[in-house]
């Protein structure tokens, strides 16, 4: 299995210019909400520290607000790239070029990482303002950003192939990124959940994200970051071989 | 000549309906080949296998050598497939799109092949602007580029001037000649079978999933039995018509042109008896059969099959 560099640079290019194109909307209209959530709970729970972690809220939430921004961003990037494709017809041209199968895969996948990563810093950039900037370990946040960003750019572009229209997109996001993220434990330690919903935590595959950056930002975590690293790095591996095969068996783009 | 194309016993089913049965052809490099057939013989499908947009069912089709499944790099390589729909990536100016593409195939700085092309398809002066900026016709040349741009032995358009305006038309023909010339195959569908008549050697004329028939753009038309013969007279021809008895003709409103349309052989006994009716006849014409009645005699010949 060789990767022809120019041919999937090219395509790598063309993911990275589209949605720079678009910069306003693809990066910086991700930073409003995110900046919203910053100055609404920085001010209102200024003087709260999270049970059992001994940090400000704010210094608690930052690691999981870029995780958030990173997660939907890698998604929206590649769902709405291939989602685009198929509607204006130019998927034909991913499939007339010589693209092994890995290629379309990897190409794509790099191409939700940098919007994903893009937003991820920029997100942090402005959180310095609010918590000070503070990282315990910096190289290990990167690393997990790199591998949360590469899975959820593959979902994207699971849910791009699967999609028939816009809508169908949506249905990934709405019902599937959100609530996972948002009861992942980006607000909240889940440790502190009371009874089952601690337990029932530890199906979702975000909270393991999450949970490993936050260890990265605060050197804290509710569960050991090197199990978060397995599951993680399973996940990428699942993903790559799934994603892979729905290319090479052209899912619901070849007739 | 060698083998361009060698198509082997491809069949594709969606469902019920089988878009191509049995399906055996070869193209040889270097000719201008017309794939013909009503809407649902199974052109475009045939063109989606070849290009990896469609899965066969059987069969085995191989691009200068190279089957199109194990070595698709190459066979991708060798082909330039000018599909039948508009298509246009929104975000890319002309010049951007034919960058990227040269990209896709794997060519880094192509500007010199770029501008060779807008200036070929009189796109230059379009070449900064997005494609939503340009033009039904000019969508088309940009798409015809596209396909072009990583300079492929083997060019297949699909119905690369429907909707398209009569100068443009021209203008592709021009080139798609050249290109010819140059020894690059052509495949080429299309619906005006005078474009096929006029610029194919060999022609498969597709009914209903099959080849009927593929031969020489000769000898398909003199497999026809057919010359029309139109006749003008100075006066009008009424009261005649008992001389023509036995001959099979229509005339005109004015009663001064008749048609006829005869086999070969009765072409001396026609000739012989407008004639005898001793009018002053101030113009002739005979016709030869075209293409279009062997496209459909070919394609009624499915009908009458089922």
């Amino acid at each position: 299995m060789t990767i022809n560099t120019i041919t999937f640079l090219s395509l790598v290019k063309r993911e990275v210019s589209r949605f720079s194109k678009v910069a306003i909307q693809t990066i910086f209209a991700p930073l409003i909400s995110t900046g919203l959530y910053l100055i609404i709970f920085s001010y209102s729970f200024q003087n709260r520290e999270v049970a059992g972690y001994g940090i400000p809220y704010i210094n608690f939430i930052v690691p999981g607000l870029i995780m958030m921004s990173l997660i939907q961003n890698s998604f929206a990037n590649t769902s709405s790239s291939l989602i685009g494709a198929k509607y204006n017809g130019i998927i034909i041209d991913f499939l007339l070029a010589p693209f092994s199968h890995i290629e379309l895969t990897l190409g794509f996948m790099i191409g939700g990482m940098v919007r994903g990563m893009l937003v991820g810093s920029v997100t942090y950039l402005v959180a310095t303002f609010f918590y000070g900037g503070a990282v315990a370990h910096p190289f290990l946040a990167v690393f997990f950003a790199i591998l949360v960003s590469s899975i959820f750019s593959l979902f994207g572009i699971i849910a791009g192939l699967w999609a028939e229209k816009f809508d169908h997109v949506s249905i990934f996001s709405n019902f599937f990124i959100t609530p996972l993220t948002f009861l992942s434990g980006v607000f909240y330690s889940v440790k502190g959940l009371p009874g089952i919903w601690s337990e029932v935590s530890l199906f979702n595959p975000v909270f393991y994200m999450v949970d490993a950056v936050r260890y990265s930002f605060v050197g804290q975590s509710d569960i050991a970051p090197a199990f978060s690293a397995l599951v993680i790095g399973s996940l990428v591996v699942i993903l790559l071989v799934i994603v892979t095969y729905l290319f090479k068996i052209g899912y619901k783009v070849k007739s | 000549m060698s083998t361009a194309i060698k198509i082997r016993e491809i069949n594709k089913s969606y469902g019920e309906l089988q878009a191509l049965d049995d399906i055996n052809l070869d193209i040889q490099k270097g000719e201008f080949f017309g794939l013909l057939g009503p809407n649902g013989a199974g052109k475009s499908t045939l063109i989606g296998i070849l290009g990896g947009l469609v899965h066969k069912d059987s069969g085995e089709v191989t691009v200068l050598g190279n089957d199109i499944i194990t070595d698709y790099r190459k066979t991708k390589k060798s082909l330039g497939i000018v599909p039948q729909e508009i298509t246009f990536d929104p975000y890319f100016t002309v010049r951007e799109t034919l960058e990227i593409h040269s990209g896709y195939f794997g060519i880094k700085d192509n500007g010199d092949k770029i501008d060779e092309l807008l200036n070929a398809l009189s796109l230059d002066d379009k070449a900064e602007i997005g494609p939503r900026q340009l033009s039904g016709g000019m969508r088309r040349r940009l798409l015809i580029a596209k396909a072009l741009v990583h300079d492929p032995e083997i060019i297949v358009l699909d119905e690369p001037t429907a909707g398209v305006d009569v100068e443009l038309r021209n203008s592709l023909w021009e080139y798609v000649i050249q290109l010819n010339q140059q020894g690059k195959t052509i495949i080429l569908t299309t619906h005006y079978l005078e474009e096929a008549e006029a610029l194919c050697d060999r022609i498969a004329i597709m009914n209903k999933g099959k080849i009927v028939k593929v031969d020489s753009k000769e000898n398909l038309i003199n497999s026809i039995d057919k010359k029309v013969i139109s006749v003008k007279f100075a006066a009008p021809v009424k009261g005649f018509e008992k001389e023509l008895v036995e001959i099979d003709f229509e005339i005109s409103d004015d009663q001064r042109q008749i048609k006829i349309e005869s086999a070969k052989k009765n072409l001396n006994k026609i000739l012989k008896k407008i004639n005898d009716l001793n009018l002053d006849i101030i113009d002739m014409d005979i016709e030869s059969a075209k293409l279009e009645d062997v496209f459909i005699k070919l394609t009624n010949l499915g009908d009458d099959d089922n």
